[in-house]
């Protein structure tokens, strides 16, 4: 029996790869609160795709939603209705297990309030993650201190969170999101308790990371200078998504931005 | 093959828990000494019921003991340069053993004991010189026969040969008695009435009463005030949970690390309690019997009291804190770190 010669081929050709992979899809997502007998709509049904190697913006005003979707896309929360894929993968369908490998391994998270445990140094909360993934401690502790230095705090490492300012402390956020070398960062305006020098140094770093390690950056905020650095801006209002736009399309200096 | 890349070496587990306490050590402390005073309030009560009964079945000893010994002085006047003689038949009861100390602490001129029965090791008084049964009567003003064996066997005449005065004591109510010839026979026991036999019992059953209920009572004081310290430490801490769920951290570690922080507290916090629990009974119960209190007290029944609180504080200090970290750990990270509890 003979083959045909084009159809093996074809068996043995991977597919052809979509230029750009989604790394997070959301699809028709909603998230109600009920407190008591009053439902709050958070999200009203938010469909997104986020690709490889992306920089993402997202931004609203306060109550719009960004932080519910912020943590419908990183697996932190269950929506109520649709769905979330991280790496084609249905988030409700993975078991406990498979949802803090995810969480330490694929995503590294940067709060807008730091979410530092206070009574560890620094740079035990940047080797946590490492020991949940279970690194050796030196090897842990190297690459903790690397990462310290990464973001400007290496003389800090033994100080407590709170012996530090605000935006010391949200570097080490950064330091401690960077730890497991995640896929995707997500970042809850990362730069808005910072000083517009150190908001730009660590604008720079997610950019690099981004740049150089192809890492997926998700990030909330109304820092103009980060909005302008981004792939795509994402507009979010009252639960909905209003619109997708790159910066370049965006008016900058208009009146919603003052 | 995903499972294996996510764990948590014990040791890391022991360090970060350790850490935790010595962090907060002042929360530490606090706690600690919520499930220490729970611990000692329990402790306090048991120890009280432990020397309570164990000085009133010493008074009662004691009572008993002396009522014989002026029994026995009635007959054949005081212990004091008298020659005694003791048929120690088989094993004593803990009255015979005190009234046969009594006996040599009472100065007799001699305290002769003859042993029949040798199958137990026995510890003589003093004063008291072993015989054999032949000359246990000799010079005697009165003989003795004490002990857990039968007594239908004994030959009072035999007993009394040589005798100054041919009396022979029984220490015991069912002591029956072959009487013989020219010598006097005595019971040092008092036969108890019957009625006082029924109320007796009927007090030991209160008493009984009364002692679980207030056990018990003290067991839901401590459960309630360890459940109340061990609650507030673990839900101040949700937020921290949160915090680690989002940096990957599985339930099963969250609990590991409360299991082991919790019983280091509970175990720290029931030894302590029970240290102070029973120092303080001590002491109470020492203001009225002195130091009574010390050679009455069942030291077997207080160790294993002790231990019992030990598991009791240590079982206690982790439940409560397991439960509530087992729902901090089960919720979904995005609530945890809200909660403003």
């Amino acid at each position: 029996m003979s083959l045909d010669a084009a159809k093996l081929e074809a068996l043995f050709t991977p597919p052809a790869v979509a230029e750009r992979p989604c790394v997070i899809r959301a699809v028709d997502v909603k998230k109600i609160y009920k407190m008591g007998d009053l439902e709050t709509h958070a999200l009203r049904g938010a469909t997104v795709d986020i690709y490889k190697g992306e920089y993402l913006s997202i931004m609203g005003p306060s109550g719009s939603g960004k932080t519910t979707l912020f943590n419908m896309i990183g697996g932190l929360s269950k929506p109520t209705s649709g769905k979330v894929y991280i790496d084609q993968v249905d988030v409700a369908q993975l078991d406990h297990m498979e949802l803090a490998w995810l969480r330490c391994r694929k995503i590294g998270y940067i709060f807008q309030s730091y979410h530092l445990i206070q009574v560890m140094t620094c740079l035990e909360n940047v080797i946590l993650p490492m020991s949940f993934a279970g690194m050796e401690s030196e090897e842990a502790r190297d690459k903790g201190v690397f990462l310290l230095k990464l973001v400007g705090l290496g003389d800090r490492a033994l100080h407590k969170p709170t012996e530090l300012s605000g935006g010391q402390q949200q570097r080490v956020a950064i330091a401690r999101a960077l730890a497991n070398s995640p896929e995707i960062v997500l970042a809850d305006e990362p730069t808005a308790n910072l000083d517009s020098i150190t908001g730009e140094e660590i604008i720079e770093l997610l950019y690099r990371l981004k740049d150089e390690l192809g890492v997926t950056i998700i990030s909330a905020t109304h820092d103009l200078k980060m909005l302008q650095r981004s792939d795509r801006i994402c507009w979010i209002s009252d639960g909905r998504i209003e619109k997708m736009a790159q910066p370049s399309e965006i008016d900058f200096t208009s009146n919603e931005f003052h | 093959m995903i499972k294996s890349q996510i764990k948590l070496p014990i040791s890391v587990a022991f360090s970060v828990s350790f850490q935790g306490i010595k962090v907060r050590f002042a929360r530490s402390v606090v706690t600690v000494t919520g499930v220490m005073l729970g611990i000692a309030f329990l402790m306090s009560i048991l120890t009280g019921q432990v020397i309570k009964r164990g000085v009133a079945q010493e008074e009662e000893l004691r009572s008993e003991v002396r009522r014989m010994l002026n029994f026995l002085a009635a007959e054949m006047g005081p212990v004091r340069g008298r020659t005694i003689g003791v048929v120690r038949n088989g094993p004593l009861s803990l009255q015979e053993s005190r009234l046969l100390r009594r006996l040599s602490e009472g100065q007799p001129e001699a305290l002769r004991v003859a042993v029949i029965d040798e199958s137990e090791n026995l510890r003589l008084p003093d004063k008291a010189e072993r015989v054999p049964l032949s000359e246990v009567g000799s010079n005697a003003n009165a003989v003795i026969v004490m002990g857990d064996a039968d007594t239908q066997a004994l030959d009072l005449r035999e007993l009394t040969a040589g005798a100054r005065y041919p009396m022979v004591c029984f220490t015991r109510q069912q002591h029956t008695i072959q009487p013989a010839e020219n010598v006097r026979t005595v019971k040092l026991e008092r036969e108890i009435p019957e009625d006082e036999v029924y109320r007796r019992i009927e007090q030991a059953g209160m008493e009984r009463t009364r002692g679980i209920w207030i056990v018990v009572i003290s067991l839901l004081v401590t459960v309630i005030g360890i459940t109340n310290s061990m609650l507030m430490s673990v839900t101040e801490r949700f937020r921290e949970i949160g915090t680690m769920k989002c940096l990957g951290a599985l339930s099963s570690f969250i609990r590991q690390l409360f299991l082991i922080e919790s019983s280091l507290i509970g175990l720290v916090g029931a030894f302590l309690g029970a240290v102070v629990g029973m120092v303080f009974s001590f002491f109470a119960y020492w203001l009225t019997y002195q130091w009574l209190v010390f050679q009455a007290v069942n030291v077997g029944l207080l160790a294993i009291f002790f231990v019992a609180s030990l598991v009791v504080g240590v079982i206690l200090a982790v439940l409560a804190a397991i439960y509530p970290a087992k729902f901090a750990s089960n919720m979904l990270p995005a609530h945890a770190l809200r909660s403003t509890i």
